[in-house]
């Protein structure tokens, strides 16, 4: 074997992580969410924003449906009245 | 204690405690810096926890682990790349005629040789010697051509053998 690569692997060997290094990573570990419940979070976000903006969107609807309502009521009141008038004259 | 369990039985816990050193070891040897090797294995880590339900087997799990130290450990060698690194001439040297098989100066002397060369030998020679990769392994890691990887271990080899010889280390007599 060669006396240098012999050195190198001496040299390079694997060293101990320090001491504490693995409670240091599960403690923050437990301090954030897990991914895969992140992925999750994060698609219910989406599923009730899509949600709410259907909901807008039919409120929507309605009041413009509401509204033309009044508007036609509103121009249909004239015309009652003269249809009443019309038929006065002509009775 | 923390303890996730995937369905494939790769627990994070025993994952953890398998490989903290192969991933500390390769950001210390390639950074040559402990605290900052710290940092950069528990990010290492930190990401496994996140990307757990990818991991499908305790073999991948170990590839994974060492290709993401790897990536992380470079890296974080870029961003200090600005600051000053220690110069080969500022190195302190063994007496060659103290040096001898085995020793540890020899070996802290290696590793500041190492530290010297430019990332991507850097690596290779840590991926190698470190975790006794051979060249197909090292390539599939760094996502570099096989050739490539085979003249970084050669031209490193020469060159650390040429700056060992002019102080006097080498393998005949080990007093130059």
């Amino acid at each position: 074997m060669d006396w240098l690569e012999d050195e190198l692997r001496r040299a390079l060997a694997r060293q101990d992580a320090p001491v504490g290094f693995a409670e240091r990573v599960l403690a923050r570990g437990r301090r954030e969410p897990h991914g895969a419940r992140r992925w999750l979070a994060a698609a219910a976000m989406v599923v009730v924003a899509a949600g709410a903006a259907g909901a807008w969107r039919q409120h929507q609807g309605y009041e413009a449906k509401r509204e033309m309502m009044l508007a036609l009521r509103l121009a249909a009141a004239p015309m009652h009245r003269i249809q009443l008038e019309v038929k006065d004259i002509t009775q | 204690m923390l303890n996730v369990v995937v369905e494939i039985g790769c627990d994070f816990t025993e994952l953890l405690r398998q490989h903290q050193a192969m991933v500390f070891s390769i950001a210390l040897h390639f950074l040559r810096d402990r605290a900052t090797a710290e940092e950069v294995a528990q990010e290492v880590f930190f990401s496994l926890h996140r990307n757990l339900h990818q991991i499908e087997t305790p073999l991948h799990a170990a590839a994974w682990l060492r290709k993401v130290a790897v990536q992380r450990a470079i890296d974080e060698g870029r961003r200090r790349s600005r600051k000053p690194q220690l110069a080969l001439e500022d190195v302190a040297e063994p007496a060659a005629a103290a040096v001898k098989p085995s020793d540890p100066l020899l070996s802290e002397l290696l590793r500041k040789l190492i530290a010297t060369l430019p990332e991507a030998p850097r690596m290779v020679m840590v991926l190698r010697y470190q975790e006794d990769l051979d060249p197909s392994e090292i390539a599939a890691a760094l996502e570099m051509p096989v050739a490539t990887v085979k003249s970084h271990l050669q031209r490193s080899l020469v060159l650390l053998r040429g700056k060992l010889a002019r102080r006097g280390i080498g393998e005949s007599g080990w007093t130059g």
